[in-house]
């Protein structure tokens, strides 16, 4: 049963992210890489501020939060002035910086050592120290932040991010300020996938810089390739296929060192497939070129 | 009197000089036509009018307001609006979405808004719908309103782009051939169209190749060739004018 909870517990977290990234991939049409650093930049910063400074988990998580948008204006800032390609380049640099300040910073993150021993979310006197808790808990907050996305999504911000994608110069020319929009549409994102990245290091209790890697940002962006942008059921739907395709794998009885590799070429073979034939993924708007 | 007045505006690409020491005015609540061969720089005009591009001196005056310099949707937001050439609507967005990212200045597009005050953005929307729909009706693309714009008729599409125009409320509209290649029945919809918009306020200024709509609709004309106007005047005085007559139609 546990298992089972695991992997709910796991599409929670992946579909927060997913629908996160949405925002500028589908919406505003700006591709990231960068995702697991906000991710990764999230996790790390509520546990170092709940085991080093002591403070509590709810203001930890919004502090994350904060530091995430911070960091997601950082990048997003600079990288706009570049188009379509370069600013993916750009974010896929930011990346790596991300990940190498995690891995190297020994005195503050101990680096590849990983952090364990990370507490469990504990806020009005209850604690979420079991795996059923941690699914309840888990999809408590997946369900505020879908429900939140799934407003923007629908209001005329999201109307406006689409305008944006569909032509930025046809916008401009409406006196809408495109540079302005696709930032916030990128720092919005950003905020939005520290959260996954605290549930994570609660659920875990553990993190290291590994789970925060470029893989898992190209991750996290082939969801929204297979399942499909620009609306809010194909990140759910390619989540929901990415996270349990690994688990049927599992039950091939194929030897383990076997596993791990077909997993990464299903899914580049599942890319190169979606991209030839269906470039809108399972369930989406917008074609990627 | 004047609504927009360049003055002695140069632009040059490569060392071909586009726009070259170019003074004009366009009235107040008039359709001016620009015409002229192809290269005259007609379209750089209107680049430069709305701040897609600098020019190299000159000054540009938008209701006495020296408008070189700022960003393209702040001379949008003046009141600047642009009818492009190959007409952009936003290809992957139903009909009156395209319509409803138009209004200028809404709440809703202010990402906390949505979130935090959703019942004010949603009594902003209806007012928006109803008004949205008015102008799909005006425009006869009522019918349509939940299709993707990209599945409208080229000649559809330049209406829906005239009424996103209008959603945005803009004084000054400059139309970059509105009628090139849509089919002749819906020329006569959207000429009937333009010619409706002085009444309301609205300044016009097209670039048209199609001699028999300038003399239709256009109060005045103004003729470029080598970036600097070569003639202007009533219609039939320009298109009368013998050297216009030589350099653009070849008689």
């Amino acid at each position: 049963m546990n298992y089972f909870f695991h992997i709910l517990i796991m599409i929670n977290i992946y579909m927060i992210l997913a629908l996160s990234l949405n925002i500028p991939v589908g919406y505003t049409g700006l591709l990231s890489l960068s995702h697991a650093s906000f991710y990764g930049v999230g996790a790390y910063i509520s546990t170092l501020l709940m085991m080093k400074l002591g403070i509590g988990f709810i203001p930890s998580l919004l502090f994350s939060i904060f530091g995430s948008v911070l960091l997601g204006l950082v990048i997003s800032i600079p990288s706009l002035r570049l188009k379509g390609d370069y600013f993916m380049l750009s974010t896929l640099a930011f990346q790596i910086v991300t990940f190498t300040i995690l891995y190297n910073w020994v005195s503050l993150t101990r680096g590849p050592y990983g952090i364990p021993g990370i507490p469990a979310p504990q806020f009005f006197g209850i604690i979420i120290d079991t795996i059923p808790s941690f699914l309840i808990f888990s999809s408590a907050v997946a369900s505020i932040c879908l429900y939140l996305l799934y407003i923007l999504g629908k209001s005329p911000f999201g109307r406006l991010l689409k305008a944006i994608r569909e032509d930025e110069l046809s916008a401009m020319s409406l006196g809408k300020n495109t540079v302005k929009f696709k930032i916030t549409s990128f720092a919005i994102s950003a905020g939005f996938a520290a959260i996954p990245g605290v549930l994570f290091a609660g659920y875990m209790t553990y993190i290291d810089p590994t789970s925060f890697t470029l893989e898992e940002s190209i991750f996290i962006l082939s969801i929204i390739i297979i399942g499909g942008s620009g609306n809010f059921l194909g990140p759910v739907l390619g989540t929901i296929f990415m996270i349990l395709l690994p688990e049927i794998l599992r039950f091939l009885a194929l030897p383990d060192s076997i596993i791990a590799n077909m997993r990464q070429i299903i899914y580049g073979f599942l890319i190169i497939l979606l991209l030839r034939f269906r470039p809108q993924g399972i369930k989406g708007e917008y074609k990627f070129q | 009197m004047s609504i927009l007045e360049l003055k002695n505006i140069t632009k040059t690409f490569d060392g071909l000089k586009a726009v070259d020491s170019l003074f004009v005015g366009f009235e107040k609540e008039k359709i001016t036509a620009l015409i002229g061969p192809n290269g005259a720089g007609k379209t750089t005009v209107f680049n430069l009018i709305n701040g897609f591009i600098l020019p190299d001196s000159g000054e540009i005056y938008y209701k006495n307001q020296n408008i070189v310099g700022l960003k393209p949707w702040e001379i949008a937001n003046l009141g600047i609006g642009r009818l492009f050439q190959d007409v952009r609507v936003f290809g992957k967005m139903s009909v009156i979405d395209n319509v409803l990212c138009a209004f200028k200045n809404q709440k809703g597009e202010i990402f906390y808004y949505p979130i935090f005050q959703t019942w004010k953005v949603k009594r902003e929307e209806k007012i928006y719908k109803e008004k949205a729909l008015e102008l799909l009706d005006f425009v006869g693309l009522i019918d349509k309103k939940d299709d993707l714009a990209e599945n409208l008729s080229y000649g559809q599409q330049k209406l829906l782009a005239i009424a996103r125009l209008l959603a945005n409320d803009s004084d000054l509209l400059l139309l970059d051939e509105p009628t090139a290649g849509v089919n002749p029945k819906m020329i006569d919809k959207l000429l009937e169209l333009i010619q409706k918009l002085p009444t309301q306020g609205k300044t016009i200024i097209i670039i048209e190749h199609n001699m028999n709509v300038v003399i239709d609709i256009a109060d005045w004309v103004y003729f470029m060739n080598n970036g600097q106007i070569t003639s202007f005047g009533l219609p039939q005085d320009v298109l009368g004018d013998p050297e216009v007559k030589k350099t653009y139609i070849g008689i």
